[in-house]
């Protein structure tokens, strides 16, 4: 969604001079960049609870980050108010990076030596606008809490029409819509108009003096035309699905052995284990267990990972990231081979390559670093059948819950929510509660089949390095030859 | 911080909501300030300097709630808000559990803000100068090759920051209450590399509300770093089984937390708590007693009251192995038909027991098993108490640390685990909300 460029100046109440103004006084003591970040951002939420849409809300954040960059040190500052003289100061605060030199990398990677992949370091980005993957009808700031409500409501009752054991359910909906202008040193201006929606369940299930729970959710950049019959009977679908192995489930005895990982929502692991190991950040400061394999095989030939900011509506997608520079689908892995970091401008300039439109942030609070977007692999050619039949003794995995890794080491652990043993390539049975150790260069290795059913998930993923942004990911079924698995 | 002027400004938006449709209201209003220097390999790499402020508006209207929050805090736009929140609130269903706290449960004596000792005049006293000083002096990159023994210090990023917040909060039944508090925070994370090119990484940190109580860790955070990350090296596959565990003060609240949300009012009436249905009732050891500090002097996490504005209070959540009450707020109490408590755990404090005093006297008591000094991953099931967490640590002998170990999991069940307490020290670390020191535990499975 992007408006004319007078309506951003309008909610900001700035103009191109003024904006100038400030651009030079954070760079009185010295620095070789500068951009500003306006933001505008009202949340929404209605939630349900024992039956009713008892509690609702309405949030607003407003202001302006600054931001001075000299070299790679960086100053930032920022303010709830967007009067000059409160951005002046905000822009003195992050001038005190400078120390009253002026470093300019203008054309220090000659275009003819770089190959495709190397372009000029201060990068320009695009004419706004780049792109338009944020499809709205029915705008959120404007739409009536009573013609969400009713969403709710279905919610509730087919879920609970379709398992009796349910005992509670908690259905919320939550929007943001955030007003974004950008404006750098360089005098490049970006604005748009950056929609989400999310719409989730937690279910609680009892079962003679068992409890169960499961979550479900969806989240798209769209507009609250996202709600739908269709989507409720989706969700309540998926929120009573696996109930009974749920209940059934038993921990299996622990060991080493090979993991089916399910398409889909699995992909949690491809974007805690690898994706942060990708992220240029932790390679330029070196504490990446990859900052010294670019270009080297670190998987199986035939195998690609994404970072795709480009999928129209979904919750990883930008038409520009939080620097102004245009999202793109960036190959980290390609055949096997690590062949880009996911990078921000300043990790970009020290790469000498071009940045790839991961610069995000939480908000004008925050100064951008390399995030992901939608973060996936790319499909194979093994039928998913095939992989689990291939399994004399392991685990299918069909849901990860929390997952943490060490960019250091590369170690990871993730919690199986749910799952089933695999006995003589057979899915027996059901598991939980239960942990996968491993190492994410070695798992990577270790992938012996990749299935052809590659699944974006569609539900609220947000990723928490340092600051919290909405991600999706994603993966086909996969093999990895060798995991620990906790049990009993 | 807060200036008279914005206090009138929170009332004044109290009193309009009451005028113009609300038969209640609560107003918060939060004002922070912050400055960071971050330093990355010897240098100064990040300043950053933040000022928040924030209004909160919780609304009660013919029977309906809703909360609102803005950061723009012009009067005119506020009073738009304020009439746009409550049309929103009248579109939702009528719930009569919502109702604002009884007058004589709220808070008396927090008018101020500095009743608790939590605010240090030394931060009125620094300068950028000063700041970039503190920063740069717990960097050990010039001297790293005295520290580099059988690794290579790979990187090393930190940063020091201070703040200050303050808060009021007030409502239509009188309540009117402030919190002021400074803070002062070090902390670094460094990344070594061993002969053979494995990394390992590690951190190390310290916060206080006063200035003077986080200079010594100003001298020592980064080294400290350095030691923990290099004690990582050569990890081994160590057998799995049944093992005692002694749990590190810095990470054992871990295994406190989920205890503590499983106490929660909320948790327990959405049928979604291991421990519903178990106050009263001995659940865990006898040797596990948890005391709430709320007023303990000039320690950060020191609260005279909750978001409610209820008055806090030092009383027993588990005494001796027995869950002495939920934490109920208004909402919940009038929702279940209890009296109403405090809407959570301010300050716990596990109580020592067994006589030890630091996490070394425990190694020598236990003799052998695995020290766990961090958590890697893994997941708990609030519904069950059945968890699972990956570890990092060192395995023991003869309460001698002997070797780090790798990929290992500990597994049971919450009440089983602290049914298995042995020995609680007494070196809990006052940087952290809960007052949790090194914890011993029979007979725990780790798989490796």
């Amino acid at each position: 969604m992007i408006h004319p460029e007078q309506h951003y100046l309008d909610i900001f109440q700035v103009d191109v001079s003024r904006m100038d103004s400030l651009v030079a006084e954070a760079l009185r003591h010295g620095g070789d960049y500068c951009d500003l970040y306006f933001e505008n951002t009202t949340y929404g939420n209605l939630v349900l609870r024992d039956g009713a849409v008892t509690s609702g809300g309405r949030h607003i954040d407003f202001g302006v980050g600054i931001r001075v960059l000299s070299g790679e040190k960086t100053g930032y500052a920022y303010s709830e108010s967007t009067a000059q003289e409160d951005m002046l100061a905000c822009a003195r605060a992050a001038s005190a990076i400078a120390d009253g030199t002026s470093a300019f990398y203008e054309h220090s990677v000659p275009a003819a030596a770089n190959g495709s992949r190397l372009v000029g370091r201060r990068f320009r980005g695009a004419p706004n606008p780049a792109a338009d993957r944020y499809p709205v009808e029915i705008h959120w700031r404007t739409a009536e809490s009573a013609t969400l409500i009713p969403y709710l409501q279905k919610l509730e009752t087919a879920i609970r029409a379709r398992d009796s054991r349910v005992v509670k359910v908690i259905g919320a909906i939550s929007w943001q819509v955030t007003d974004v202008l950008m404006y750098n040193s360089l005098k490049e201006c970006k604005y748009e108009t950056r929609p989400m929606g999310s719409f989730s369940a937690t279910v609680i299930f009892q079962q003679g003096g068992k409890v169960e729970n499961k979550t479900v959710s969806r989240s798209f950049r769209t507009g609250v035309e996202m709600l739908s019959d269709d989507l409720v009977t989706e969700m309540a679908e998926q929120a009573v699905k696996g109930i009974d192995e749920r209940f059934e489930a038993r921990r299996p005895k622990g060991g080493q052995m090979p993991v089916v990982m399910g398409a889909g929502a699995s992909g949690i692991l491809l974007h805690e284990a690898m994706g942060h190991a990708f992220e240029a950040d932790f390679n330029r400061k070196g504490t990446s267990i990859f900052s010294d394999k670019m270009g080297q095989q670190v998987c199986p030939k035939g195998i690609q990972i994404i970072d795709d900011g480009t999928l129209k509506g979904n919750r990883g997608a930008l038409n520009f990231d939080d620097e102004g520079v245009p999202a793109q689908k960036t190959y980290m892995v390609e055949d096997g081979i690590l062949t880009s970091y996911l990078h921000d401008r300043i990790s970009a300039r020290h790469y000498g390559v071009s940045p790839t439109g991961n610069g995000r942030r939480e908000s004008f609070r925050y100064a951008p670093i390399p995030r992901m977007r939608a973060t996936y692999m790319e499909s194979g050619d093994a039928a998913p059948a095939d992989i689990v039949a291939s399994v004399p003794q392991g685990i299918y995995v069909d849901e990860f819950s929390n997952g943490q890794v060490k960019i250091g080491e590369g170690d990871f652990t993730f919690f199986v929510k749910s799952g089933f043993l695999i006995e003589n390539g057979r899915l027996t049975a059901p598991v939980k509660d239960i942990n996968i150790i491993g190492n994410g260069p070695e798992a990577l290795r270790d992938v012996l089949a990749v299935g052809n059913d590659l699944a974006i998930d569609p539900g609220t993923w947000t990723c928490g390095k340092e600051q919290s942004v909405p991600v999706s990911c994603g993966i086909p079924t996969v093999l990895i030859k060798n995991l620990t698995v906790g049990g009993e | 911080m807060l200036t008279e002027k914005e206090i009138a400004l929170a009332r004044a938006s109290m009193d309009f909501a009451l005028r113009n449709g609300a038969q209640k209201v609560r107003v918060t209003l939060n004002k922070s300030l912050m400055e960071l220097f971050g330093i990355l390999n010897g240098e100064l790499d990040k300043v950053a300097h933040a000022l928040d402020r924030n209004l909160q508006v919780s609304l009660w209207v013919d029977g309906r709630f809703g909360s609102f929050s803005s950061n723009r805090l012009e009067e005119e736009g506020l009073q738009a808000f304020i009439l746009s929140g409550i049309d929103t609130v009248r579109s939702l269903e009528p719930d009569p559990a919502r109702d604002l706290p009884a007058p004589e449960r709220l808070v008396k004596d927090a008018l101020t803000g500095k009743e608790l000792g939590l605010y240090d005049d030394a931060y009125e006293t620094l300068t950028s100068d000063r700041r970039r000083e503190l920063a740069l002096g717990t960097s050990v990159w010039s001297r790293k090759a005295e520290l580099e023994k059988g690794f290579h210090l790979l990187s090393e990023e930190g940063e020091y920051s201070d703040s200050i917040f303050d808060t009021v909060v007030m409502d239509s039944n009188g309540l009117f209450a402030r919190h002021t508090e400074t803070s002062f925070e070090i902390g670094y994370e460094v990344t070594v590399e061993d002969g053979d090119g494995n990394r390992y990484a590690s951190y190390w940190w310290d916060a206080s509300p006063r200035l003077d109580a986080i200079l010594p860790s100003l001298k020592t955070c980064c080294e400290t770093a350095v030691q923990r990350a290099a004690a990582q090296i050569g990890p081994v596959d160590h057998p799995g089984g049944k093992c005692n565990i002694v749990v590190d003060s810095e990470c054992a609240s871990k295994f406190l937390s989920p205890v503590l949300s499983a106490l929660g009012g909320f948790a327990v009436q959405q049928k979604n708590s291991f421990l519903a249905d178990k106050a009263g009732q001995r659940v865990f050891s006898p040797h596990l007693t948890v005391v709430d500090r709320p007023w303990n002097q000039g320690e950060s996490g020191s609260r005279l009251y909750d978001s409610e504005g209820v008055a806090t209070q030092e009383f027993p959540i588990i005494d001796q192995g027995v869950p002495t009450r939920y934490f109920i707020n208004t909402y919940i109490a009038n929702k279940m038909g209890l009296d109403p408590t405090i809407e959570d755990a301010t300050r716990p404090q596990v109580l020592p027991y067994g006589g030890c005093k630091m996490r070394e006297d425990v190694l020598r008591k236990v003799g052998k098993g695995i020290l766990i000094t961090g958590f890697n991953g893994g997941n708990s099931n609030s519904s069950t108490g059945d968890f699972s967490y990956g570890i990092e640590g060192f395995a023991f002998e003869d309460g001698r640390i002997t070797h780090p170990v790798r990929e290992m999991l500990v597994t049971g069940n919450f009440i089983d685990l602290w049914n298995n307490l042995t020995d609680v020290a007494d070196d809990a670390r006052l940087c952290l909300s809960k007052l949790i020191p090194t914890l011993a535990f029979q007979n725990i499975d780790c798989n490796g």
